[in-house]
């Protein structure tokens, strides 16, 4: 057993040299610290801390952060930081290949799904110290939580939103959805109002007469149903996918399947939603930047990282809250910025990170509208969110201050199940297979789900 | 007598010292065979017996994960299914598209050269490029399939947002992308001897005939190759899944090679996927062994029979 046990290590370590090699030419763009960091006089203090952070992105955002990290390393004389840039779509695998070596940054940024999982494993160091006695702390929504102790913070916040078409609501002189909270529509009035918008080739809307919905020409609505943000609506109709502290699984009763039976009804029956099985990640570019959809629900950081080029174009969009079944929800979502559990310096970790979490050093990203902040005075000051949300990026203010920033810090927002609990990258695409023919009607989310309850919960527990 | 054992013997040290030439020249070879492909599989097959995550020191489990696979696992089947699926539309459209444009290009029509690069093109494109094209086409609401079939007046098609569809849709990307096939078909086309088919026409065979009796006998070992090369890529698809559908809908195109994908290098169980990795080797295998096997039965061989 144990000879077999140290072959298995002998092989696994070949095979890793073998994958050692073959990184080299795709690994991680150190950013050259000969650029910025070589010019400061590290030398002569000799007793500097060096702390490496890893993010994901290319050489060139490297470079760009690089240089925020110099402006800390010369603030003080204690902590000398250089980044470590890896391409988003190797970086948990070069992570993981680090980890097993035993040389892990000694910070870095995590993917969502990653954070409850590395803390289970024992990689993540407890950063509950990180804002005690600071005036202003992120959101509570906003960390990531492992067996009571904070493991993580968000780099960034992220909340759902209903993106709407204004040019399309004139048209049909239909008045635009709501972007105070309180005044949120129901699912109903989403459905009716959503079918005065759907138009097919002869102008006929569904439920009139003679209306062909083979023809349609202009969607209503489309409800994003990438399975994590299916969450959403289990939790506003009653139900959800997890209990509150992450143990069971809750997506068999009959609250969260009717709530996703309703989204799929947007297609099916109700004909105001174009049909989307959750292939791609594109619901915004498929639906408002395209042309062909009134109102689509997506993420915060679609502002930013479409929606501004094409307001630009000339789509003149909108934003408002989401409508809701039972209780308004909105999901908080964000990267975390974690402390590795293999670094020698913890303290100093956690020091920069709450340096380089401060809005300012990622003016960038908040300020053209892919990031939110995530500390709270920049949601209750009202020169600090006048400072971040008037610019041409944005929407107009007092829309986007109701429909974002207030939504963002009021009960509805709550954390995507990632803050909380393990395997939800198993159980999501589990689930997104299980629902693969819901959306076009071959079943329903009763059979389907029921069907796969047990492989769902398995997944839920790491199929252990 | 003894001049021939001197031959002999003078030749007998030229195969020696050509052997060691030959031998020193296969070492670089061999060491990136060994250590590149031999050593990471049997690799595979040591992880494949552990746990391991990539973050925490693998545990010996023993054929846990392949219990597993078989027993609990809520992809596999299906994935098998549509790997063979697509296997088999793929392989049996692109062999018949390329024998049939192969055949037409073989002709002396004008602007042979522009035609046989325009089939060909497909085949150098970049891969996500193609797909997402494609996906334009086989788009579901506004796409431009179904805008032909509206236009049309006829009920739109989900294509490869259908799970009945989307292995059909996914096979006629591949047939249209078997540009390689053309041009090894072609290659053999024009070895086939222009004499046989003149002595044909002589005695009266028409133009079927001489395909059927002709060209393809003498095509036979071209066909074999080109059915290896594309029976053995095609089971190991995952663009497309990649690209175009994420596996779905439900795990209509969740691929083999996909699903091992996923296992490894989305949810990090890096044991688990191995097993599967080791699943798919053992399919190949099996399928390559099955057409090696049966290829004398049909294989058409000029030397006459050499068994």
């Amino acid at each position: 057993m144990k000879t077999v046990k140290k072959l298995g290590v002998g092989l696994i370590l070949t095979a890793l040299t073998m994958s050692a090699v073959g990184c080299a030419n795709n690994g991680g763009n150190t950013a050259t610290p000969g650029s910025n960091a070589a010019n400061t006089p590290a030398s002569s203090k000799e007793e500097k801390v060096k702390i490496v952070y890893s993010m994901w992105g290319s050489a060139s955002e490297g470079s760009a952060t690089q240089a925020v990290a110099d402006k800390f390393n010369a603030s003080q004389d204690r902590i000398e930081v250089e980044v470590m840039a890896i391409p988003w779509e190797n970086y948990m695998t070069k992570l993981n290949a680090l980890a097993t070596g035993g040389q892990l940054p000694d910070t870095g940024m995590l993917q969502e799904g990653g954070v409850i999982q590395w803390s289970a494993e024992g990689m993540l160091n407890d950063v509950s110290a990180m804002y005690e006695g600071s005036e202003s702390k992120p959101l509570d929504s906003l960390a990531y939580k492992y067996e009571g102790k904070t493991v993580a913070y968000a780099a960034a916040n992220e909340i759902l939103l209903l993106y709407y078409n204004k040019d399309m609501f004139d048209e049909a002189n239909v008045p635009y959805p709501p972007s105070a909270l309180d005044q949120a529509w129901t699912w109903d009035e989403f459905v009716e109002t959503a079918k005065k918008l759907t138009i097919d080739k002869n102008g006929k809307h569904p439920g009139e007469e003679g209306f062909d919905s083979q023809s349609i020409v202009q969607y209503g609505a489309s409800v994003e149903n990438l399975p994590w943000q299916l969450e959403t609506w289990a939790l506003s109709n009653g139900g959800g996918f997890y209990s509150e502290d992450g143990t069971e699984v809750r997506i068999g009763e009959d609250a969260s399947i009717e709530a996703i039976q309703k989204v799929a009804d947007l297609y099916l029956k109700d004909h105001v939603a174009p049909l989307s099985v959750g292939q791609t990640d594109d619901g915004i570019q498929r639906t408002i930047i395209a042309g062909t959809v009134a109102m689509a629900t997506n993420g915060q950081w679609n502002i930013g990282t479409s929606l501004n080029t094409a307001k630009e174009e000339g789509l003149n969009y909108g934003v408002a809250v989401l409508p809701y079944m039972k209780d308004k929800v909105t999901l908080n979502t964000g990267g975390a910025n974690v402390v590795f559990s293999q670094t020698k310096h913890p303290e100093e970790a956690m020091e920069w990170l709450k340096w380089y979490n401060s809005e300012e050093n990622n003016w960038t990203l908040i300020s053209s509208g892919i990031w939110m902040p995530t500390l709270d005075k920049w949601y209750k000051d009202e020169t600090l969110t006048r400072k971040w949300v008037e610019n041409p990026n944005f929407p107009p203010y007092d829309e986007y201050k109701s429909a974002v920033v207030d939504y963002a810090q009021s009960s509805a927002a709550r954390p995507a199940a990632w803050f909380y609990t393990n395997y939800t990258s198993d159980f999501n695409t589990l689930l997104g297979s299980v629902l693969g023919d819901v959306w076009t009607g071959k079943t329903t989310a009763k059979d389907a789900i029921t069907k796969n309850l047990d492989a769902l919960k398995a997944a839920h527990a790491g199929n252990k | 007598m003894e001049a021939v054992n001197k031959l002999r013997k003078r030749r007998s040290r030229i195969y020696s010292s050509e052997a060691r030439v030959a031998y020193i020249c296969l070492i670089p070879a061999f060491v990136g065979l060994i250590f590149l492909t031999y050593l990471p599989l049997l690799g595979v097959l040591g992880i494949s017996l552990t746990n391991w995550t990539g973050l925490k020191s693998p545990e010996f489990i023993g054929i846990d994960n392949y219990i597993k696979i078989f027993t609990t696992d809520p992809y596999i089947k299906d994935s098998i299914i549509a790997t063979i699926y697509f296997a088999f539309l793929s392989v049996a459209g692109s062999m018949i598209y390329s024998l049939f444009i192969a055949l037409l290009l073989n002709r002396k029509i004008p602007a042979r050269g522009f035609f046989r690069a325009v089939f060909y093109v497909p085949y150098v494109l970049p891969a996500v490029a193609i797909y997402v094209g494609w996906s334009w086409l086989y788009e579901g609401n506004f796409g431009f399939f179904n805008y032909l079939l509206s236009e049309l007046g006829l009920n739109k098609i989900l294509f490869i947002a259908d799970s009945s569809y989307v292995i059909p849709s996914l096979s006629l990307i591949s047939v249209w992308l078997a540009g390689n096939l053309i041009v090894i078909f072609l290659a053999g086309l024009q070895n086939v001897p222009g004499v046989y088919h003149e002595a044909a026409e002589m005695d009266g065979a028409n133009g079927w005939q001489r395909f059927r009796h002709i060209t393809l006998p003498c095509m036979t070992p071209i066909i074999f190759y080109n059915l290896l090369l594309s029976l053995i890529a095609n089971l190991q698809v995952v663009t497309p899944a990649l690209a175009l559908t994420n596996g779905g809908p439900g795990n209509s195109s969740r691929f083999l090679t996909y699903l091992m994908y996923d296992q490894a290098f989305v949810n990090y169980r890096i044991g688990y996927a191995s097993a599967t990795t080791v699943i798919i080797f053992v399919i190949l295998a099996v399928f390559t062994l099955v057409l090696f096997k049966t290829s004398n039965l049909w294989i058409y061989n000029e030397g006459g029979d050499d068994k």
